[in-house]
């Protein structure tokens, strides 16, 4: 799949025309109604206005907050969370159990149970990304460990290395190939998260913004809020799978194929 | 002994979940406004229950999250066999799938709700459209890293385009096929949850949105632990499912 995503697919580019043309034409023939579908040029119109308005990247910078903190604290809790149960059986007899029960739980439903919490704040947000982007980085960072050889735990032996050090020096760094798919995971999982939060209760940032255009019935504007969450999505996905590559190279590719 | 340790070793893997019920149980106060104690939930529960309410909002939601997995199950394994087997196709139209997949799939609600109203097809439609992706590119990437032996043997045997479809491409893009309907799952109950909750419409989402609307924390926890219980069924049918369909052993994919 990966060669078709190349900058220098130039086919993709002229798919995604297509596309717009023929989204464009069936909305201009109009050989049948759609009442709240608008064509492309309309989405156009009410983007670039929106594009100006300070409103709209105040919603952008709440929602890519919210997504970053809640990411960053699953990213730490999951981390150390993920190391020590790889590093220690006793501790993982403890919570595998109650990791896989937890794990399936649908974080959606953390929503209604965040409102009641927390009401209407951001604190309510940041549960609602936070539990559901914690699983991937702790299995992914469990798995990481589990895929070392014998001979590092061995060395860690031999050299008398104390166990603290031996995770954050040793078995971390050791694992990072697989926390970063861990990572990369959640982050994309972040922003839908926080999106659904926005949604269902927080009234700010850009999932309320689609919610409250949707409700005023103005499709233009929605759908131009819909395909600025499209463009932040591919965008975090890039960002990261960069960063993947270059903070080790060769290494990413093989793991995650 | 040997009985004792089986018994035992459950109970120690899920000590951490018990103990902290028990102590939430113990120290809550019955009266508590936001951490109502265990039992209040499932007396809310059985209070739901006696009014009819649980167990139709329950079916309800297993009944949509059941025919929107299966539809999109479906489209999704017959779409990508043939953007899969279309190199031409694919290559066009591999930016425009790029960006649906990346789309956040909470953000169609909002359009179907526009087009379709406050209806049952557009809840289904919506999970559809949401859980379609990952079935769908998984089955385009397992055909893509099939090797060319594969199809080179099929013609050298002479089978026909059926005999191909049935014997080789099928058996050995069914492992990408129900990687991409487990990761498909879970993603629907989210997203059935989430349009009952953002349209109260009735369902297991519905009821949790309610009982916030009332201030019934006791509800809310109850239907958690049920939503609980349903991802977990979720996720071990499709555990089974992939462990009754793959016994065959599939082809190595090869790169």
């Amino acid at each position: 799949m990966k060669q078709f995503f190349s900058y220098k697919n130039l086919a993709g580019i002229g798919g995604i025309l297509i596309f717009i043309l023929l989204w464009e034409s069936t909305i201009r023939l109009g050989s049948y109604d759609f009442e709240f579908i608008v064509s492309p040029s309309q989405i156009a119109a009410a983007w670039l206005p929106m594009l100006l308005t300070a409103n709209f990247w105040n919603e952008l910078t709440h929602t890519l907050t919210a997504a970053l903190i809640g990411w960053l604290l699953a990213a730490i809790c999951g981390i150390i969370l993920g190391i020590s149960m790889g590093l220690s059986s006793r501790l993982r007899q403890c919570l595998m159990a109650s990791f896989e029960l937890l794990r399936p739980l649908p974080g959606v439903a953390f929503a209604p149970v965040g409102l009641i919490l927390f009401g209407f704040s951001l604190k309510m947000e940041l549960l609602v990304i936070f539990f559901p982007t914690l699983w991937p980085i702790v299995g992914n960072t469990l798995s990481g460990i589990d895929q070392q050889s014998n001979r590092l735990h061995e060395l860690v032996k031999i050299y008398h290395i104390p166990p603290l050090q031996a995770a954050f020096s040793i078995y971390g760094p050791a694992a990072a190939a697989s926390i970063l798919v861990g990572l990369r995971i959640s982050a994309s999982l972040a922003v839908i998260m926080a999106v659904i939060a926005e949604m269902i209760g927080n009234p700010e940032g850009l999932g309320y913004a689609i919610i409250r255009e949707q409700q005023g019935l103005h499709p233009a504007e929605m759908f131009a809020y819909i395909i600025t969450l499209g463009v932040i999505g591919i965008l975090v996905n890039q960002l990261l799978i960069q960063l993947a590559k270059w903070l080790m190279p060769g290494q990413f590719l093989r793991t995650t194929s | 002994m040997q009985l004792f340790k089986k018994l035992l070793n459950p109970l120690i893997s899920c000590a951490p979940v018990l103990i902290g019920f028990i102590l939430w149980e113990t120290f809550a106060a019955s009266t508590s406004t936001n951490f109502p104690p265990p039992s209040l939930w499932l007396a809310s529960i059985l209070k739901l229950n006696k009014n009819h309410q649980f167990y139709s909002a329950l079916l309800e939601t297993l009944w949509t999250f059941g025919i929107g997995l299966f539809i999109a199950s479906f489209l999704g394994f017959v779409i990508g066999l043939l953007i899969g087997t279309s190199h031409t196709f694919k290559i066009w139209i591999a930016y425009v799938l790029e960006f649906f997949r990346c789309l956040p799939p909470p953000v169609i609600i909002p359009i179907a709700v526009l087009i379709l109203g406050y209806s049952p097809t557009m809840k289904i439609t919506v999970i559809v459209i949401a859980s379609i992706w990952p079935i769908l590119l998984n089955v385009v990437s397992a055909i893509n890293q099939l090797g060319n032996g594969l199809f080179e043997m099929g013609k050298t045997l002479h089978l026909n385009r059926v005999d191909i479809l049935r014997k080789l491409l099928i058996p050995a893009i069914l492992p990408g096929f129900l990687i991409g309907i487990s990761v498909a799952a879970p993603l629907a109950v989210i997203i059935t949850l989430l349009i009952e909750m953002l349209t109260a419409m009735p369902g297991l989402g519905g009821l949790m949105i309610a009982g916030q609307r009332n201030f019934n924390a006791s509800q809310v926890f109850g239907i958690l632990i049920v939503v609980g219980i349903v991802g977990l069924a979720v996720n071990q049918l499709s555990l089974f499912l992939e462990k009754i369909l793959l016994a065959y052993k599939p082809p190595k994919t090869q790169r």
